[in-house]
Order: structure tokens, then sequence, then C-alpha cells
């Protein structure tokens, strides 16, 4: 998920998928692409729009999606639920290495760089010593009580 | 909170003289998937407290979960008034059906199968009624989702995490679990549960203090109770957990049903049987450090081997 997006030609329509930022790591690939429909996410991505945005293409679509690599997950793993594939989709995450963190008291989700091993909760200010127990659904590693 | 027990019914969940990892599953004797103990009524309040209060802790369901809900609604039911039938009863006429708890005083009429005729979803409404833990394992692409489950006194899991998770990532945690390939074969056992063939077996842990709801979001409070074991409150404070866990194959949805009934028992009452405190003590001896690890006993396990080598002192006196 870190490489640059790379035409697929001849496919009927191409979806792009992305921030600000994304849709500018896309630009490329946009150009050399004719028919064309876009979703735009904003900051705190809305996962149920971009789930009805890709529920309604039909078969031949190709789909870039371009996000920071904290977010990036989670739009695979709806697009895939989708029928996307590698072969139909590609996914172009950037910036830090940035994993989620559930907090083992409150539940919210916390945003930390890869190499960070414990962590204050944003919510409840829990020390967080991070895990590597791993959910797909939160697509966030769970974050333990790190002092007694 | 004080629990009555009663030695002779307490599930002591020790065999041989050590313990490791193992599917030490069994098929069961007697098929039903509940227990009625002489705390029910205590069990029941403290339950539904945490349910109202601590509902997204204690309570989590996907919503391809109600035709599975109601297989449970209709195995608890019919377990509770089958082998507890001066406790239950159940009337049905087609689908309408009344289910009365003798012991708490409440009856509930409902259409069996229309959750909108319940207060709540099927699976919290007979969670109610139990002491029992539920958990919902729904069975597809080879594997097993914990899809619903109504948890109130787990050993230190959140079942709001675990949702939707699939059955090795759930025990990813365990040590030892996948290297020594228990996870797949333990899923593979499951995934074979056959309907009207349900299997039990015991876990075990010990704890300090005797808290039932221990689970990881409320773990600030009472795991620091772990630090304040010394020799003098070892045989009060802390406590023999053991999970007697139920496996049922519910047929229609071809999901499974997971009843987790915990007990605790003071080490000062696990030692008053002169055979259990030498198991007992052979075990916690011999057992490798990642287990112990695992199940929160590092901080205190000196204090408790101290003790349990006294009382076997005594008792040799004797």
């Amino acid at each position: 998920m870190t490489h640059d997006a790379v035409f697929i030609e001849n496919k009927r329509k191409y979806l792009f998928c992305a921030d600000q930022h994304g849709m500018k790591l896309l630009s490329d690939v946009m150009e050399q692409s004719s028919e064309k429909e876009f979703f735009r996410f904003e900051e705190e991505p809305d996962w149920t729009s971009f789930t009805s945005f890709l529920e309604k293409q039909k078969i031949g679509s190709y789909l870039y999606v371009s996000l920071p690599k904290s977010e990036i997950y989670q739009a695979r793993v709806l697009a895939e639920k989708l029928g996307f594939s590698e072969e139909t989709a590609q996914f172009i995450g950037y910036g830090e290495n940035v994993v989620r963190v559930f907090c083992s008291r409150c539940h919210s989700i916390n945003k930390t760089v890869e190499e960070q091993r414990e962590i204050l909760c944003q919510q409840c200010v829990l020390e967080l010593s991070i895990s590597d127990h791993y959910s797909k659904k939160h697509n966030a590693y769970l974050g333990y009580a790190a002092k007694l | 909170m004080k629990w009555t027990t009663n030695l002779k019914q307490f599930p002591y969940p020790f065999k041989g003289s050590t313990y490791r990892y193992s599917n030490n599953s069994i098929p069961m004797e007697n098929p039903v998937s509940i227990e009625i103990t002489p705390n029910y009524k205590e069990e029941m309040q403290l339950k539904r407290e945490l349910l109202h209060h601590h509902s997204e802790r204690c309570y989590q369901s996907l919503p391809h979960t109600l035709t599975g809900q109601w297989e449970i609604v209709d195995l608890v039911m019919n377990h509770l008034v089958t082998a507890y039938p001066q406790f239950f009863s159940l009337q049905k006429s087609d689908n309408e059906w009344t289910f009365h708890n003798k012991l708490l005083d409440e009856t509930q009429s409902f259409t069996f199968g229309d959750s909108t005729t319940l207060p709540v979803e099927p699976l919290h409404f007979i969670s109610l009624h139990v002491q029992e833990d539920l958990i919902y394992m729904m069975q597809r692409d080879g594997d097993l989702y914990l899809d619903a489950g109504q948890l109130c006194f787990p050993a230190n899991w959140s079942l709001t995490f675990n949702l939707g998770m699939a059955f090795k990532s759930i025990h990813h945690p365990i040590p030892g679990f996948k290297e020594e390939g228990l996870d797949k074969r333990i899923l593979q056992f499951l995934m074979r549960l056959e309907a009207g063939n349900p299997w039990e077996r015991k876990n075990w842990s010990l704890m300090a203090g005797d808290r039932l709801d221990t689970s990881i979001e409320t773990f600030v409070e009472w795991g620091k109770l772990r630090k304040q074991v010394t020799k003098e409150n070892v045989g009060e404070l802390v406590h023999l957990r053991v999970e007697v866990q139920k496996l049922f194959r519910l047929p229609r949805t071809n999901s499974i049903l997971f009843t987790i009934h915990t007990h605790l028992l003071s080490l000062e009452k696990l030692t008053s049987n002169p055979e259990w405190l030498q198991q007992f003590y052979n075990i916690l001896s011999e057992l490798p450090p990642q287990i112990y690890d695992y199940k929160g006993i590092s901080l205190y396990r000196d204090a408790v081997l101290a003790y349990l080598s006294e009382r076997l002192e005594s008792e040799k006196v004797r």
C-alpha cells in the first residue's frame, strides 16, 4: 500500500476515491483515464457514503483509493467486501506509518506512529501499552493499561 | 460481595500434577447449558446492574445474528424448564410463548421469532435470567466468528474489542496457543461440534479479590489488588476463578452457543480440602512463567506458594 498509483488501461470506467492530498497523488493516473467518477473523503472518512458509492458501481469499474496509512486499510476491507480485488483496485497509502490503538478502558481509538510502544489515551488519559492483539473490525490494536 | 460456595458443588478444575493449555473439553454427561446456584439472585442483580449501566461493554451483537439469538432463547428456556421446573415455566401456543421466572417473580409473553415483542434483543433478554455469560459464535467460510454476546463476568477481556473477530484472532494473546498449533486444532474441533452432543471444559485462573466483573475495561480498579496480597491476607484475598464453559451446536444457523459460568473460591476454602491443597501446590510450583504471567499471577505467586507450603506443613503435623 506504499507504492505509487499505476495506470491500468482499457477499463470501462475509473473510480478515484481520495482526500485532498490523495487526489494529488492520483492526478497522473487521472489524466490518463477516460471515463471517471470521484469520491472525495473529508478529514474523518465517511465510510457509509464510501460504501454506497462503491455499491452503485457496475462491473468493469477500476478503483483507485488514496488516503493516510491509518485509514487505507479500512478502505481496502470495505472495497473487498463489495468484490473489488487486487485485479480491480489499487490502494495508495501516504504519510507516516500510523497504527490505531483501541483503549481497553474507554474504547476510543487513538492514532500513533508505529514505533511507539506506550501512549496516553486521548479520551480517558489512561497510559496504554500497545499489544499485538489486532481487530479487523476496529482496524486497531488493543491498548492495555500499562501500569497498575 | 461474599459468594456462597459449597465445596462439594465447586467445579474443581485440576487433574494430575501439571497444567498446560490443551483442548480439555469432554462430552457433557448432563447436557444442560445453564446451572442455577445458591448465588442466583445476587448474581442476577449484579448482572442486570452491569447491563444497565455499562451496556456497550456487556452486550454486543451484529445485525445478522437475530435468528441465532432466537435459537439460543429456545435452547436455554427449554433447559431452564426441564432442569429447574420448580423455578421456571414456559407455556407455548404456536409461536405465542409465556416465560415465567419464579425465582425473580417475572413473567414475559412474546411471539417467538418476533424481536419487537421483547423489550430487548432475544439474546439480551434470556441472559437476564441466567448466571452464565452467553457468547454466540457464527460459523462461515471455514471459521468461527464472535458475532454476538452478553459478557458481564469476563476474565480480563473485552467483548467490544473482540466483536466480529475470528476464533484464532480472539485467542492470539494466549501464550503458546498458536506456536503449538492449539488454535488450529481447537477450531477444527469446534467446527465439527454436532447438534445434540454438547461438550464442556473448565478453565481456571487466580485472582486477587472476589469480583466477578473483572472486565478489561475496569482493570485499573480490580488489578491493583494484586499488589495488596500479603502473607497475612493471601488465604482470604486470593481466589481460584473457575469458568465452566459449555458448547452447544445451534443447528438452524449452524452456529455455536458458548456459555460461561464463573465460580470463585478463596484459597482458604480451597485448601481446606487436603487433596486439593497438595495438587494445587504441585501445579502452581511447576507452572511455566508465561502461563502464570498470562493468568495474572506473577505479582503474588510467591505469597500464594508460601501460603500453600505452610498449610501443607501444618497438615503433616496434624
